[in-house]
């Protein structure tokens, strides 16, 4: 019994760089999100914070220093910490420049405690704008666009 | 030896130390969303993109890289997601004076298995580990204002941010260019 605590202190305290996982080189295709109002569901649910609805909001979330993920077509978020040469990702321009676009990017994929993070290594295609959303859900949230003066 | 290679494996991740047990001790104030759990602990304050690839900057980006939560009792690394205001503002730069430090958080978790959130963080108040006082994490749009003073019109800041409002006069509300905007603001108001 002994031997066996023993083992698990010894194994516990092993560094936590040596078990995480390797980057893994992927191409994925999805869109540029905000990753708070996806997860928290603070706007809705997570068809209404995406596509033309939701670029206001992403606009603000993105300079705001919210991250920014990829949505990809496989349903899973990637959270972006780098776009090319750029590591702003807090309130960076790139990923500014690119909220709500629906982007192919190849990179290295990092998983984490459940989560998935992407370095971008290139912007392969950037589709634009794709996901029409607004024509369902209007603006999310409401006040997004500022009603028009009488 | 599987039974022991994952009692031992639950043992190092601190797998029965989910959520709940973090809420002890939690001051957290609800901001009233479905997955939120009250989450205080011990962390070191890490750049996301240095404790995962080894890319490295100084002052862990000063505040322009997104941080992180090396949590102390089972390493588990927590991301911030939100800071305590309620502006579309992250934790980056509240975060950013700990670089490096072992503090304490107080805030919300957000666990929901069908988004696959986990991990995610709104911190609410920091402090190093060993002081008193506590630091509201709201400073984001105080820092804002400073690094933009000349920021015309009235309103929160993501009204009169440029970089933001350059993006709406170029391409509209929607992203889709102006005359899409016009053309669906006549039709919805």
């Amino acid at each position: 019994m002994k031997r066996f605590w023993v083992s698990v202190v010894l194994a516990c305290s092993a560094p936590v760089s040596a078990i995480a996982a390797e980057g893994e080189r992927v191409e994925v295709r999805g869109e540029i999100i905000d990753t708070w109002c996806y997860y928290s569901g603070v706007m809705g649910g997570p068809d209404a914070v995406v596509g033309t609805a939701h670029h206001t909001c992403a606009l603000w979330c993105s300079a705001g220093g919210i991250p920014v993920g990829l949505l990809g077509e496989d349903g899973a978020v990637y959270m972006v910490l780098k776009i090319e040469a750029d590591d702003a990702s807090a309130s960076g321009d790139t990923q500014l420049r690119l909220a709500s676009h629906e982007v192919t990017a190849d990179g290295m994929l990092y998983r984490r405690d459940g989560l998935n993070y992407l370095v971008v290594e290139e912007v392969v295609t950037d589709h634009g704008i794709t996901n029409l959303s607004h024509d369902i859900y209007g603006p999310v949230p409401g006040f997004a666009i500022p009603e028009p003066a009488e | 030896m599987t039974r022991i290679a994952m009692t031992t494996a639950a043992l190092c991740l601190g797998l029965p130390a989910a959520a709940q047990e973090f809420s002890d001790g939690s001051e957290a104030k609800t901001w009233n969303l479905a997955a939120e759990t009250p989450a205080r602990f011990e962390a070191t304050v890490v750049d996301m993109l240095c404790e995962l690839t080894g890319d490295c900057a100084e002052d862990c980006g000063g505040g322009k890289r997104q941080l992180g939560l090396l949590r102390s009792v089972d390493g588990v690394l927590v991301y911030p997601n939100k800071n305590n205001q309620p502006a579309f503002t992250g934790a980056a730069l509240d975060l950013a004076p700990y670089c490096g430090a072992e503090v304490e958080v107080d805030g919300l978790m957000i666990e929901d298995p069908e988004l696959g959130a986990t991990n995610i963080y709104l911190v609410q108040k920091i402090r190093e580990v060993g002081a008193s006082e506590w630091v509201t994490a709201n400073s984001w749009t105080k820092k804002w204002a400073e690094a933009h003073p000349d920021a015309e019109g009235k309103g929160p800041w993501f009204r009169r941010d440029p970089r933001v409002q350059g993006m709406i006069g170029e391409s509209g509300y929607l992203g889709l260019g102006l005359e899409a905007d016009e053309a669906f603001i006549e039709e919805w108001f």
